[in-house]
């Protein structure tokens, strides 16, 4: 796939999707966003392209109507580098809990301009999110499968961050919100000034 | 409709009350052939049941005329809603909703077109929950106020047990839902072409134990039906092919141990037909 420098996309682009501006999280930490994506010429190319061997890019970046107009209907479509790392850290976990994975809609990569979390920093915009709501014939919308399956995620390293189950803010009781935190990637041959 | 027959309709809706020990009917027609309008507790409030859904297809509608959405566009299918009262989570339950197709779509997404279809047809009530949360309820208030459609009142969800227990429920009057369907017969509030589309939605409901019951074949009708344990309604439009038509609202309230309470409704619905081609 070709890598684009985010600083060199269109203004009408670079609005929605803000490489390198800071954003500040729930607790205040302040991140900066990707700068180095990939190009998606279509959304066939989305599904045909397989990251790992369980996880084709579509599925980590399946939005619905709640993102920028612009950035779901005009081609090419952009999704931060980091999304191949998430898919070998879920392909991981996929081996762990011995099941398919399936991540949902909105719960990959969305643009900071998407409606669901427009005001503050989510790893989701850095591209190192999935939210998973099913594992196998498991719906993970109760407090048992929550945990079950968070124990398996975070069985993988220090590095993968699970939200408790609850209703409140930081929680989840519908999916299991896997990240990796706000990881940026600078593909080879790209300078950072 | 003659005198005559308004008063022999009456009777019959008497009949019927008394045969099915019904609290409460409220009954609207308007014959476009005839130009007359028969009302018989039509201002009287009950609870909406499903039958609010029609107002939500035609915020839908509205909404996408005014392009803040697309018909095509893709919704993420997600059952988790918060209550009114106190914001608290609540889901609609799978196995008493009518509509498996779209719980099977739960993490993925559907198009808005095909939510509003099951919404209708099969009465989805998760559909409906997602597009009233995506249209919004204040949209859809604003979209009855403007059409000048008075005695419907929405206010929430389906399935918000949370509000329900504090009495907090959609309703509506007879007369409201028949100002509905003639949003769909005449005026300007939405293009001839959307009307034909969300006409052709009403025509494609799949329940239809009520109002087209005890109809003859060679009518059409394009409604919304509604059901609880204590409500039973149908409205919508009755076309004919060489009449013009009419719409009708029928709304029952009883004691949940009315027996097969939507044969009271197909029998409103044959009296009122009797009534109006006679």
């Amino acid at each position: 796939m070709k890598i684009v420098d985010g600083m060199t996309l269109s203004a009408e682009h670079r609005a929605l999707l803000r490489p390198c501006e800071l954003l500040t999280d729930p607790c205040g930490g302040i991140h900066r966003l990707p700068r180095w994506f990939y190009e998606v010429e279509s959304w066939q190319a989305a599904k045909a392209m397989r990251v790992t061997a369980n996880f084709m890019l579509a599925e980590l970046s399946t939005v619905d109507c709640r993102e920028a107009d612009l950035l779901v209907r005009q081609l090419p479509h952009y999704v931060p580098c980091t999304l191949t790392v998430l898919g070998r850290y879920l392909q991981e976990f996929r081996l762990r809990a011995e099941a398919p994975v399936y991540v949902s809609v909105n719960g990959g990569y969305r643009s900071p301009a998407h409606k669901l979390t427009p005001q503050y920093a989510t790893p989701h915009h850095w591209g190192t999110a999935a939210d998973i709501y099913r594992v196998g014939d498991t719906w993970l919308e109760s407090q048992k499968t929550i945990e079950r399956y968070a124990r398996i995620a975070e069985s993988i390293g220090p590095e993968v961050h699970v939200k408790p189950f609850g209703h409140g803010p930081g929680e989840t009781d519908d999916h299991l919100h896997f990240d990796l935190g706000f990881v940026t990637l600078v593909p080879h041959g790209c300078s950072e000034l | 409709m003659a005198d005559s027959l308004e008063e022999r309709l009456r009777a019959r809706i008497s009949d019927i009350q008394g045969e099915f020990r019904l609290e409460a009917i409220g009954v609207a027609v308007h014959d476009y052939e005839r130009g007359r309008h028969f009302a018989h507790n039509a201002d009287r409030w009950f609870h909406a049941a499903s039958t609010f859904k029609a107002a939500i297809l035609l915020a839908v509608f509205n909404a996408a005329e005014k392009r803040l959405l697309r018909l095509d566009d893709q919704l993420h299918v997600r059952n988790r809603f918060h209550s009114i009262v106190d914001g608290s989570i609540y889901r609609i339950d799978g196995d008493r909703d009518g509509d498996p197709a779209t719980h099977r779509r739960i993490g993925r997404s559907m198009k808005i077109a095909d939510l509003a279809h099951a919404m209708i047809t099969r009465s989805s009530n998760l559909a409906t929950n997602l597009l009233i949360d995506y249209v919004g309820v204040g949209a859809i208030r604003e979209m009855l106020s403007k059409a000048g459609v008075q005695g419907m009142r929405i206010v929430r969800g389906v399935e918000d047990h949370v509000a329900f227990q504090k009495g907090i429920s959609n309703e509506t009057t007879a007369n409201a839902l028949v100002q509905l369907f003639r949003l769909l017969c005449e005026g300007e509030f939405l293009t001839e072409f959307s009307r034909q589309q969300v006409r052709d939605i009403f025509l494609a409901q799949e329940f239809k134990s009520m109002l087209p019951a005890r109809l003859p074949p060679h009518v059409r009708v394009a409604h919304k039906t509604g059901e609880i344990s204590t409500h039973w309604h149908d409205a919508g439009i009755v076309n004919f092919p060489d009449r013009k038509p009419y719409v009708v609202a029928l709304l029952t309230q009883g004691a949940p141990s009315v027996d097969q309470p939507q044969r009271a409704v197909a029998a409103l619905s044959e009296a009122v037909f009797e009534a109006v081609t006679t």
